[in-house]
């Protein structure tokens, strides 16, 4: 089916025709680019076709590429939000910010009356305390809720979890337990706030739910894909994903589906376990890819988060004086792995938070790469928020790609300053501006669900640097311009997917994925960015539009 | 925690440090406890076909009543599942990864009342220990699983001097103090001193005190020509202070492996040459090792 499309303007990020007003699809791909004037001979050449003036209104962009997210996006609108800001879940609906631990609490007993079930585990995500000022959240709170049932609140980085007593009582946590990881109220008793994988645990024992699994479900998938169109992705990843039969094939039934609106690159879990099994079974996915569907990188992690304090930092460490972290992976081990899956031709994306992972990452890559030449791996490191000038130099010449975290800005901005890294290198957190500079391909990234999946907000955090208590980080080397900014969210992640051939700019040829915006991105103020209503997407050339706000 | 929580035995220490050989020699000598090995990778433990049950996915069942389960990307969830199973093991034994601090892996014992710790033992490499104690990248986790171990086994000791095992020793003690540390090669040792520990035994060890630090350890070589009810009568002056002992002995009836647990002797015939290698754990009132040397009648150590 052809069709041209009139819209107010078009941002192609092709160079050559930065500009046009009409675009023409056919079979699901770009037919042709260009304004009215053009209209005549396309339809000399390519016979008759309707003119759509549905985006008359509208600017049209290349469909945003989330590079770094993760499927769990999807699997948590099957949970409560309690999130600080109001956020739009997958059918449309837009669920109210809460301001108040008490909210928090209100809001979920309110849910818990409602349920047929009061004794099923009752489970929210999206807390985050930073917005709080005062105190902390407290089992006490929680049995508020309800002290018949298990009552479990996901801090939004994932990192940190609440309880109420019962299921404290249940896993048997006593005032003796005495660990870093069960954070204690002011008398000396375990709060009900549990840190890293202990809280992780300790829920899967007591409700027998993996909190962060069950990602092969067609509903976590679906809600996914559902909160991707709101925001204008129209490609997003899951990093990472152990990918059994059973959940690939969910995968190829859903996402394959017509009315699907979403491209999806999972990446292969390959941290744990033996290489040479990792690449057998990337390989054996091959077949079972699609238009849709892909299955083409491996994700490594090589150190935790900066702000839980597992991120390996350089000398001087951090800046409150916490030990330094954890490696995910050991040094030696990393390099057996990058130097497996480099020989086998499989694209690595590593996750690297601290600058001394960083560089260790880069020594692996190094090597693999002396052993096995690869002229364009597009080898990615992800996260790399604390990397200098000297690990971009080096990146850019052995070809490394950045996915910058650049969300952290806003939301840990603040605890960098104070707490982690102090203003010295939280000035260069997640520096899009320094690794341009330094020739390094750059995208930008959510981390759904750790933060909102919001291109927008995303590249808004770029341009603007500014912390959630206004402070900013850096300067103008740091910063990304609006145009870079959307680049980054469009074809430089898509470059990093391996897939800017396809997708990424809106050129003849390519497929037809575009976001659908009401406003211009860049003609707006650069501090509305993040404000720009999206309202849907085109995903090969079919149209997914948005419930409208007011609807 | 209850009294029929399950002991988990944490076995920490660096990538090719000998934690595989050491997995290995306690599934094999796992004398009836039904124990659920979590390990890293499979592959790397060889275990020989004819020992293997059944293999299902991620896990192994062995023969002797063991399973064997893959930790893949996620240790949170492969204790879970061994713990959700309908049939639960007697004795869990984790292997951390390199670069884990074991500590944290012990903290689940603490959220979970059918777990307790038994204890983290670590592996410092004989070969290998002054590369890990200097890298750069490396030398903190090194320092953080020594201070976490309850039990240090020096492994690898075939392949270097002498002096390099009784250094090594030394700095280690300077380092933990409280902490027995034992040499081993090729993974041997006692499965029952490895997997008895008892560092939060329920009995004896209140919560508050959870992690205790207070082992004495000794280990020496004995005449090779003892009487059994010599040694009994000894170890005898000990108790209540003794928690294990164990030792290859010979006497007029032939060689003989001791045992003490539990406040129990046992002996039993062995087929081999006694090594007259003594080992024994206690409290901190156990006698110094000076008498514990004159008690014992330690022979000078030999190579």
């Amino acid at each position: 089916m052809n069709k041209i499309y009139r819209a107010k303007s078009i941002i192609t990020m092709n160079p050559n025709q930065p500009r046009a007003t009409h675009i023409a699809v056919r079979d699901g791909h770009i037919l042709a680019v260009g304004d009215a004037s053009t209209i005549d001979q396309w339809q000399a050449s390519w016979g008759e076709m309707d003119i759509d003036t549905q985006f008359a209104d509208n600017t049209l962009l290349p469909g945003f590429v989330e590079g770094h997210s993760h499927m769990m996006e999807g699997l948590f609108w099957q949970y409560e939000y309690v999130g600080f800001y109001d956020r739009e879940g997958p059918d449309g609906t837009v669920h109210a910010g809460l301001t108040s631990i008490d909210g928090v609490v209100a809001r979920l007993r309110a849910i818990n009356q409602a349920r047929e079930d009061q004794t099923a585990p009752l489970i929210a995500w999206g807390f985050d305390p930073i917005f709080f000022e005062g105190r902390r959240m407290s089992k006490a709170d929680l049995d508020g809720v309800s002290t018949e049932c298990a009552v479990i609140v996901l801090h939004a980085s994932l990192h940190i979890l609440n309880t109420n007593s019962f299921v404290m009582d249940k896993a048997g946590v006593t005032a003796g337990d005495n660990n870093e990881h069960v954070r204690r109220d002011e008398d000396g008793q375990p709060s009900g706030e549990f840190l890293g994988q202990l809280g992780m645990y300790m829920a899967m024992r007591t409700t027998g739910l993996d909190l962060l699994g069950a990602a092969g479900s067609a509903q976590t998938l679906v809600n996914f894909a559902n909160v991707a169109r709101q925001t204008g992705v129209t490609t997003a990843t899951d990093l990472a994903n152990p990918l059994p039969e059973k959940d690939v094939e969910t995968m190829r039934q859903t996402v394959n589906q017509d009315d699907f609106p979403m491209r999806l690159v999972v990446a292969f879990q390959g941290s744990g376990g033996d290489p040479e099994a990792g690449v057998a079974h990337i390989q054996g996915l091959q077949d079972k890819q699609s238009d849709k569907l892909r299955f083409s990188l491996v994700k490594l992690v090589a150190d935790g988060s900066i702000q839980g304090f597992s991120a390996r930092l350089k000398w001087p460490g951090y800046f409150n004086g916490a030990d330094n972290g954890l490696w995910y992976i050991e040094p030696e081990r990393l390099k057996d792995l990058v130097a497996a899956y480099n020989a086998a031709g499989i694209q690595i994306h590593i996750h690297t938070n601290g600058d001394e992972c960083t560089e260790v990452a880069l020594d692996a890559i190094e090597a693999a790469l002396r052993a096995a030449p690869w002229a364009d791996h597009r080898h990615t490191l992800q996260h790399c928020q604390m990397a200098n000038r000297a690990q971009f130099k080096r990146m850019a010449k052995l070809g490394v790609g950045v996915n910058l975290f650049s969300n952290h800005l806003y939301y840990w901005g603040d605890a960098h300053i104070s707490t982690t890294m102090g203003p010295e290198r939280a000035a260069r957190l997640d520096d899009a501006g320094g690794a341009l500079a330094e020739g390094v391909p750059v995208a930008i990234h959510s981390d759904a669900p750790v933060t909102a999946l919001a291109p927008l907000f995303t590249a808004w955090c770029a341009v603007n640097r500014r912390s959630s208590q206004g402070v900013q980080l850096g300067g103008d080397t740091e910063k990304l311009s609006v145009a870079q900014a959307l680049r980054a969210i469009t074809l430089g992640a898509a470059y990093s997917l391996r897939m800017d051939g396809e997708i990424g700019s809106l050129e003849v040829g390519k497929r037809a994925d575009m976001a659908i915006l009401a406003d211009d991105p860049l003609s707006v103020d650069p501090e509305g960015l993040k404000d720009i209503d999206v309202c849907g997407t085109m995903v090969g050339g079919r149209v997914h539009m948005n419930a409208k706000p007011d609807a | 925690m209850s009294t029929t929580s399950i002991p988990v035995t944490i076995i920490a220490g660096f990538l090719g440090c000998g934690k595989t050989s050491l997995l290995n020699h306690l599934l094999a000598n796992a004398k009836g406890r039904r124990l659920a090995a979590l390990v890293n990778d499979f592959g790397a433990l060889n275990i020989d076909s004819e020992l293997i049950a059944a293999q299902n996915g991620n896990q192994i069942s062995l023969a002797n009543g063991c399973v064997c389960c893959s930790i893949g990307d996620d240790l949170t969830k492969a204790l879970a599942e061994v713990m959700m199973q309908s049939t639960r093991p007697d004795h869990i034994v984790i292997e951390a990864s390199g670069v884990a601090d074991p500590a944290r892996i012990a903290a689940f014992t603490q959220v979970d009342r059918d777990l307790r710790l038994d204890g983290i033992v670590t592996l410092v490499d004989a070969t290998a220990h002054h590369l890990h104690a200097d890298d750069p990248h490396l030398a903190d986790n090194y320092h953080r699983q020594v201070t976490a171990a309850h039990f240090l086994l020096i492994s690898k000791t075939d392949l270097v001097a002498e002096g390099t095992v009784q250094s090594l020793e030394t700095t280690l003690q300077q380092a933990k103090p409280e902490t027995p540390i034992a040499a081993i090669a090729h993974g041997q040792f006692d499965s029952d001193i490895i997997l008895g520990l008892g560092v939060d035994a329920p009995h004896e060890t209140p919560l508050s005190d959870a992690i205790r630090h207070d082992f004495r350890h000794w280990a020496g070589h004995m005449p090779a020509h003892v009487p059994r009810a010599d040694v009994i009568a000894a170890l005898a002056t000990l108790a209540p202070n003794l928690l294990r002992a164990k030792g290859v002995l010979a006497d007029d009836d032939g060689a003989y492996v001791l045992h003490y647990a539990g406040g129990q002797v046992t002996t039993s015939a062995f087929d081999g040459v006694p090594s007259g290698h003594f080992v024994l754990i206690g409290k901190p009132d156990l006698p110094n090792n000076e008498d514990l040397d004159a008690l014992l009648k330690k022979q000078k150590e030999c190579a």
